[in-house]
């Protein structure tokens, strides 16, 4: 399979995938999972609904640690290679490392300017020049500092959907993850704000490492550099996108990309 | 609205034939789908209508009360009592002063006289307890020598001996206290023992004790001379005003019966013409007729009795001048320092009292200069009355004052308590359960505390008076808290006792409600906040707490309306003392008894007759109460609203 390809000797994967399987109590959710993700890369999860792309990018930041009896059961997930299970792994900078973006844009009923800083405040960062300094380069990252520089005390909620979406990318890039994880970001966005978001896309690859969840196969041909495919819980074939679409070695993608799939 | 009218020429429809009409089945004009719209129309607005009434109601007994207690005002101004009272107020402030320097004599001699006091009163105590214990023996020789005839010379000579026998047995039992030295306890062991009903004489030694007392209590005097001289002179002050105001009162009473006498026959004939004016048997009508005719008597010259009020005017301002000269020249004679510091502050406190006393007879002297008996009473005079009025007095031989700042102040500051002391620990619970409590706990901690509502009122009552009432008063008698404000405390039954319990009852609401506005944050917030790194405390209170602000805002408020619509806890527990509350007393003020708003209503409204000015105030007080919990709810929504974040 693709996903065991020779590794690349430099620079190493931020994110490492190693043999997992991951389970939801009795029921297995993902089998066997080797994945690399490359830095300042773009890495597109795609497969159909149900398949487990949701729970694999929730492994990275451990964000499946809240439900109970969800647990990998074998293998290991490395983070700039470290194993994130390893008992001395601290789970709020495991957190700070791995940012993440959700499918329903989801700012706290708070101003704007507080929403970017609250990463940076629950670490414990109290100086405000720090903070202003961050709240600004964050938004200019997402996009946004053109748009809200003149009310950056305005109530977040009052953004419109697209805004919103941005602004929580804002907040997740403001304490300088090295991956930020996104869980189809745009499926709940119109086409425009959704075109702002896949051009933010290509500027955050220079700064931070991504990996999207998505439905829209065209959406991971724009942005990613990286396709993965997952069906039923295994992950079929990782490969640069181009060759993935253009090129796919397994019948099971094919048949996902033409539509014909059974 | 979209009924179908019937094409002009057919025949109009019977009832009947429309109802079986299926293809166009009209009842009454209207379509069954609007029928059916309008039946629930009609049930949701019976709530509303139902609200309306009851405003119609409370509004309609309490209006009248403006007119009934302005007719009242002005009485008491044209009968005179008003004019008494402008010299009397401040003479009453004259009692506090007095009281406060006879407290201080007491705390001055006290000490002075304790020890031989305490002397006396053990051994008359001593004494008391060995009669107790020989009551029995005591009594038989008592009813033995009452007897006629004397019964034999050697029964009483046994009797006597068995007396004997105990007084000396109890008298050596006796515990003899310290404040006696070994000699003196083995003689006052020796007098006890030879007490007996025949002697009638104290023993010597008791008489001793007594002489004892009275000589340190004459030095102590002869010490003191100076604050007693004053506290005399202090008090006697009053009395030539005292005596021309004792006169003036029962001449403005009688004219006040009188005149209460005239209305209520005036009351009385008009509903005899009234009465007759319906009546269609001609007998009986002219029965009525005469029986008004029969009751009418003259009104009341109010001008031509106050007169003799009016005269006596000089002569009352001059006595109180000369009051106030006496006042001046008593307290030239004040010693200026005490031995006690309690003694000198009380003399202090008097001493500042004195200038503003005075001030307050001058413009005593001013009122009744300018006093003028047939001045109207404007008709916002009786609703000031009620509204900024401090006395609440009914069926008072002098005048009812109806003045709702008592009772008003006596919810307010238990509201307060019970609101403070709730919100902690309901909205502490709440957030535990939410966020903290395993689903064991939540299945223990969600229905206890939501039991607390099943408990009645009347029990809680019970419980402050029986239990808590007790606790704070033991608490308060802790020496290392005599800190707190208002320790030691005075009455167990007080505000603060109230309090506790409301908050005791009020937080099932606060808590419950609580609960539901953290449960509602969306989980999508929650889910961000951990995917930053914060640890579960950060993410309680740095967002869900503060996203779910308007519920909890909107719980305490309903709380709040929960407790001052209250009233059995309150009646029972409060203290139902109807005065306003000392707030010079700083927060200790809580420990003082108060009424309140509701507790007045439940209390009176069973006594009083229907109709009266009483009456009519209560259903005032309702009407203010009505107001009240209808502006808490109200707030409590436009919180809700105002903080809702928008739903994103
Ligand atoms: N909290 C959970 N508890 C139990 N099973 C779960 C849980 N979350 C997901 N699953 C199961 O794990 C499998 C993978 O779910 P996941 O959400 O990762 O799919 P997905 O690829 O993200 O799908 P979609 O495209 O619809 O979002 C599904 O079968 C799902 O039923
Ligand atoms: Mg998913």
């Amino acid at each position: 399979m693709s996903a065991d390809s020779p590794a690349i000797a430099t620079p190493p994967p931020v994110v490492q995938v190693r043999d997992m399987d991951f389970c939801y109590g009795a029921s297995q959710a993902l089998f066997d999972i080797n994945l690399k993700v490359e830095y300042h890369r773009v890495t597109a999860l795609i497969g159909p609904s149900g398949c487990g792309k949701s729970t694999l990018l929730r492994c990275v930041n451990r964000m499946n640690d809240r439900v109970t009896g969800a647990r990998v059961t074998k293998g290991e997930v490395l983070v700039k290679g470290k194993n994130i299970h390893h008992a001395d792994v601290d789970l709020t900078q495991l957190r700070k490392q791995v940012g993440m973006v959700f499918q329903k844009s989801n700012p706290f009923p708070k101003s704007i300017y507080e929403n970017v800083a609250y990463g940076l405040r629950i670490h414990g960062e109290k100086s405000k020049s720090v903070l202003d300094e961050a709240v600004e380069r964050s938004l200019t990252h997402a996009a946004l500092w053109e748009e809200l520089k003149d009310r950056l005390h305005a109530n977040a909620l009052a953004l419109s959907g697209g805004q919103q979406q941005r602004l929580c990318i804002a907040r997740a890039i403001a304490t300088l993850p090295d991956v930020l994880l996104m869980d189809e970001p745009c499926s709940a966005l119109d086409p425009i704000s959704t075109l702002k978001i896949e051009e933010l896309m290509h500027q955050l690859a220079k700064e931070f490492t991504v990996v999207i969840v998505t439905h829209n196969m065209q959406q991971a041909v724009r942005v990613s550099d990286y396709t993965a495919f997952l069906h039923l819980g295994k992950l079929v074939e990782f490969a640069p996108t181009e060759e993935l679409f253009t090129n796919p070695r397994e019948k099971l993608t094919e048949a996902y990309l033409r539509g014909t799939f059974s | 609205m979209a009924s179908v009218p019937p094409p002009p020429n057919d025949p109009p429809p019977t009832l009947g034939s429309r109802l079986l009409r299926k293809e166009r089945r009209v009842v009454a004009g209207l379509d069954p789908q609007q029928l059916i719209k309008y039946f629930f129309g009609a049930n949701s607005s019976i709530a509303i209508i139902v609200l309306v009434l009851i405003m119609a109601f409370l509004l309609r007994e309490g209006a009248g009360f403006l007119t009934t207690y302005r007719h009242e005002l002005e009485v008491y101004r044209q009968a005179g009592l008003e004019f008494c009272d402008l010299a009397d107020r401040p003479l009453q402030h004259q009692r506090v002063l007095a009281n406060a320097l006879r407290r201080a004599l007491s705390i001055e001699m006290d000490p002075l006289t304790k020890s031989a006091r305490e002397r006396r009163d053990a051994a008359f105590l001593l004494k008391a307890s060995v009669e107790e214990k020989t009551s029995a023996s005591r009594a038989d020789l008592e009813h033995a020598l009452e007897q006629t005839p004397p019964p034999a010379a050697d029964s009483l000579v046994h009797l006597r001996e068995v007396v004997k026998q105990k007084t000396t047995a109890a008298a050596a039992a006796a515990e003899y206290p310290d404040l006696f030295t070994s000699a003196e306890k083995s003689r006052l062991q020796n007098e006890l023992s030879e007490l007996s009903p025949e002697v009638s004489d104290l023993p010597p030694f008791l008489q001793s004790l007594i002489a004892e007392y009275s000589t340190q209590d004459q030095a102590a005097r002869s010490k003191f001379a100076g604050i007693i001289s004053t506290g005399e002179l202090f008090e006697e002050a009053t009395d030539p005003v005292v005596e021309v105001l004792d006169e003036l009162k029962a001449h403005a009473t009688e004219t006040k019966e009188q005149a209460t006498e005239y209305f209520t026959l005036k009351a009385g004939r008009q509903q005899l013409l009234d009465a007759a004016a319906t009546a269609t048997d001609p007998e009986r009508k002219a029965a009525l007729l005469a029986e008004a005719e029969a009751s009418q008597s003259d009104g009341v010259n109010f001008g031509e009795r106050i007169e003799s009020i009016l005269m006596r005017r000089e002569e009352l301002i001059s006595k109180l001048q000369e009051y106030c000269t006496a006042l001046e020249a008593a307290f030239k004679e004040m010693p200026e320092q005490s031995t006690t510091a309690e003694a000198t502050a009380l003399v202090s406190e008097v001493r500042h009292a004195i200038p503003g006393h005075l001030g307050e007879i001058h413009q005593a002297v001013e009122n009744l200069k300018n006093w003028k008996w047939d001045a109207p009473v404007a008709f916002y005079r009786s609703l000031g009355a009620f509204f900024f009025g401090t006395e609440w007095i009914t069926n008072s031989s002098w005048q009812d004052f109806f003045g709702f700042v008592p009772l008003l102040a006596g919810s307010v500051v238990i509201s307060i308590i019970a609101v403070l002391i709730a919100t902690p620990v309901s909205v502490v619970a709440a957030i535990y359960t939410n966020q903290f409590a395993s689903d064991r706990e939540k299945e223990i901690i969600k229905p206890v505390i939501e039991f607390i509502q099943a408990i009645p009122s009347v029990v809680l009552g019970f419980i402050g008076i029986s239990l808590v009432g007790n606790l704070i008063k033991d608490f308060s008698e802790i020496s290392w808290l005599q800190w707190i404000p208002g320790f030691p405390i005075q009455e167990r039954l007080n505000m603060f006792n109230a309090g506790c319990l409301l908050a005791f009852m009020a937080v099932p609401t606060m808590f419950s409600l609580s609960e539901d506005a953290l449960n509602n944050v969306p989980r999508a917030y929650i889910d961000a906040s951990d995917a930053l790194g914060a640890t579960k405390l950060q993410t309680v209170f740095r967002v869900i707490v503060p996203a779910g602000i308007s519920g909890i805002l909107s719980a305490i408020l309903l709380g709040l309306g929960r407790v001052v619509g209250e009233t059995m806890v309150v009646l029972l527990v409060a203290g139902n003392r109807i005065a306003v509350p000392d707030f010079s007393a700083g927060l200790g003020v809580v420990f003082q008894p108060a009424h309140t708003l509701t507790g007045i209503i439940a209390q009176e409204l069973g006594e009083v007759s229907r109709g009266s000015s009483h009456w009519q105030a209560l259903f005032m007080v309702g009407i203010v109460l009505f107001g009240i919990s209808l502006l808490v709810n109200w707030c409590a929504r436009a919180v809700a609203r105002r903080f809702e974040p928008h739903k994103a």
